[in-house]
């Protein structure tokens, strides 16, 4: 501790106040013929302030005394007694003793108030300095290093930081352990800021201090004095509190610092996998496109190929668009894996999207009979027409696959509570009811040892798009034969749009 | 009408994709000029008088949409995009730029011929040209009187549904966005009102497709726009 106990002056000082009075009476005996005893008594007075002035408060009430005992000794008549022949010294006497004393004591206090003003001082330079030290800490380790080194050396007691674990315990992150008890920890870490007042004191010999950050409370610090003096403890409560506070901003200014940290590793990351998914996907798509063009020209050149060429070149058209499908299928998965696909959400009717899917699978419907029912008062429902129309078509695409020329494909939509219900209808073979949950996962298909082509991407693309729009995906079996695949989209709160009058000029 | 002796700029960076996009051109009888690069493209465009253009979007030197609105800045020839799937809003801005068409890789020679065909068509096509009166499926629209009917029986139409039927009909075959749509009909503080738009086209359908859930003319451009087809 910084701070020397004033209370108990060492007694060497009595000593020394002692010798000065001594010294003075030894210097004023020769002079006592020059001198009247007023100014000797000037010379004891003069005596006792040095004496407060340099020792404290106690020696020099011990000076005042012995001043006026040797005064009285050596000086008044008659000489060499403490026997006073004339009355009136003994006014002399109480006054010097009286004027000692007060001035002792003034003086002392003066020189107790400076000294409390350099400590205060001085802790106040130390306490700046952590708080700089701790506004560039850059690790927990380094925090704790400033804080603890701090409350050793100017507040004298030692530390330890509890800060909160993984499953909201409280778990040490000091070096040297401050004994604790952790129920108490836990209080003090409840603790509203707003209410708490003083710190938890329940083991004696510990405090605890309440880190509140701007946000949440970021952990709490635990203090015990290092001489066992828990009152001079509690009298730096306030200089405890601001450094519990200053370790608190350290503490939020770190969790933010990580938290931007991880956002731009994210971002990094993001940004290398979309410019890997892009890369990729014009590299696939290039040669693709080669290839699907150099092969329908070749279908379609004039004059025909031979028949067999022609079945070849037919082939090479059909299987690389194929490709081109499955390509884009587990470009799309990619891409909605990778976050990358953000909804463009807009308002519309469910039968434009309806009518773009049929019109994208014109030619390979052609073989079924395509059947709509969309009611006519159906609301308008936000969603993302380029995935939606993904959706319907993959659908679509699986009820051509699985169900036998000539059959019929039925799009139906309903509206069930708050929810619009879709559904795709085919009368093919449908799916065995163990398999239907599973139908929507990545590489999943209808039948293990299916002789029709496809890798089981459709189904789980259409799940993380409609899932994409808060709506869910599931197969059903038609009792007359066959499967409806349903997904469902929200209803939500579709803008009112004003009727408006009829053109007059068009009627006839 | 004739696209015989057609000249067509063809710019596209991928050397096997242009080869065999100018080799169906040229079987169909036109004539090209080949650019593996905007700057080039650009060159080509202000010198070779083409009717036609055809410009890949992702150009290595610069952004295709600023080649449309280069070649904008000068001329009204058409322009046909190339682009990829799921790059709605490449293809969205090179059309508002003023692009006509759009074809998605992979395409095949038939749906590139077809495309071809209908721009060099409308092109030489004058609006004064088209008459007051035109005729799709069953429906006839005189525009110098204001009906509309389907099967001689007179339909109805509010203001805007008239406006947007005769804008959709005037620039038959060609890909209209959104924003142009609204910007046409509504004017230019409604082109993020999507919604009013895709109501409209859907009472239109109405009234003039027999099966509106699967439309004969006017057809939807998921994520783009819509197209008029007679």
């Amino acid at each position: 501790m910084l701070q020397p106990n004033h209370d108990q002056p060492a007694l060497g000082h009595y000593a020394l106040a002692a010798l000065a009075c001594t010294v003075t009476a030894l210097i004023a005996t020769p002079l006592r013929p020059y001198l009247d005893l007023v100014n000797i008594v000037m010379l004891f007075l003069l005596t006792v302030f040095l004496v407060s002035l340099r020792l404290g408060k106690q020696p020099a009430v011990l000076a005042a005394f012995l001043s006026v005992a040797l005064f009285d000794f050596f000086f008044v008549p008659p000489r060499l007694t403490f026997a006073v022949a004339d009355a009136q010294y003994l006014v002399t006497f109480i006054v010097m003793l009286a004027v000692a004393l007060v001035t002792g004591q003034l003086t002392a206090g003066l020189r107790r108030q400076a000294e409390i003003s350099t400590q205060e001082a001085r802790r106040n330079i130390a306490l700046y300095e952590m708080a700089k030290s701790l506004s560039g800490a850059m690790t927990l380790a380094h925090v704790i290093e400033c804080s603890q080194d701090f409350l050793r050396d100017v507040i004298g007691v030692k530390s330890d930081l509890l800060l909160p674990g993984e499953q909201g315990e409280l778990v040490s992150a000091g070096k040297h352990g401050v004994w604790y008890e952790a129920h108490v920890a836990l209080m003090a870490y409840a603790e509203d800021r707003r209410t708490q007042r003083h710190p938890l004191t329940e083991l004696d010999g510990v405090r605890y201090y309440t880190l509140h950050g701007s946000t949440r409370t970021r952990g709490v610090l635990v203090v015990s004095p290092l001489d066992g003096d828990i009152d001079a403890l509690d009298a730096d409560h306030a200089l405890l509190e601001a450094v519990a506070s200053l370790i608190a901003i350290a503490l939020e200014r770190l969790h933010y610092v990580e938290v931007a940290q991880a956002a731009q590793i994210d971002m990094a990351s993001e940004r290398l996998r979309s410019s890997i998914l892009s890369a990729l996907s014009h590299d696939l798509r290039t040669p693709l496109t080669i290839l699907y063009g150099q092969a329908d020209a070749l279908a379609l050149t004039k004059p025909p190929l031979p028949e067999k060429q022609q079945q070849a070149a037919d082939a090479i058209r059909e299987q690389s668009m194929r490709l081109c499908s499955l390509v884009e299928n587990l470009l799309d998965m990619a891409r909605l894996h990778a976050g990358q696909v953000k909804l463009r959400k807009e308002w519309q009717p469910l039968e434009e999207v309806v009518g773009a899917a049929i019109k994208l699978l014109e030619r390979s419907l052609a073989g079924h009979m395509i059947k709509t029912a969309l009611p006519p008062d159906l609301p308008l429902l936000e969603f993302d027409a380029v995935l939606i129309e993904r959706v319907l078509c993959n659908l679509l695409e699986n009820a051509i696959k699985y169900s036998p020329e000539p059959g019929t494909i039925e799009i139906k939509a309903k509206q069930v509570d708050t929810k619009v219900e879709v559904a795709v209808c085919d009368n093919g073979t449908g799916i065995p009811e163990a398999r239907r949950e599973k139908l929507f996962d990545m590489f999943v298909r209808g039948s293990a040892e299916s002789p029709l082509p496809g890798v089981g991407l459709g189904l789980a693309i259409c799940r993380a798009i409609v899932e994409a729009h808060g709506g869910e995906i599931r197969a059903d079996d038609r009792p007359e034969g066959g499967s409806c695949f349903v997904f469902t989209l929200p209803v939500g709160n579709p803008p009112v749009i004003e009727a408006e009058a009829e053109l007059p000029e068009v009627r006839v | 009408m004739n696209s015989a002796m057609a000249r067509i700029i063809v710019i596209e960076d991928e050397s096997q994709i242009r080869k065999f996009v100018c080799d169906a051109l040229h079987e169909a009888g036109w004539q090209t000029f080949e650019a593996g690069t905007a700057a080039q493209g650009v060159v080509e465009a202000g010198t070779r008088k083409p009717d036609l253009i055809i410009l890949d979007l992702g150009l290595p030197d610069r952004d295709g949409v600023e080649v449309v609105r280069d070649v904008r800045a000068w001329s009204g020839l058409p322009i046909l995009i190339l682009s990829a799937r799921s790059a709605e809003n490449d293809k969205i801005a090179a059309l508002d730029a003023g692009a006509d068409d759009y074809l998605t890789k992979p395409f095949g020679v038939g749906e590139l011929l077809a495309r071809v065909r209908a721009l060099l068509r409308r092109n030489l096509r004058t609006p004064e040209a088209d008459g007051a009166v035109v005729s799709f499926g069953s429906i006839v629209l005189d525009r110098a009187h204001r009906t509309v009917s389907r099967n001689g029986e007179a339909l109805h139409f509010t203001p805007i549904e008239y406006r947007l039927l005769c804008t959709l009909v005037a620039s038959a075959g060609k890909v209209l966005t959104h924003r142009q749509l609204l910007r046409e009909v509504w004017g230019p503080s409604y082109v993020e009102s999507n919604h009013y738009l895709r109501i409209f086209i859907g009472h239109l359908r109405q009234k003039l497709e027999a099966d509106p859930a699967q439309p004969q003319h006017i057809l939807t451009e998921t994520g783009v726009g819509y197209r008029f087809q007679l």
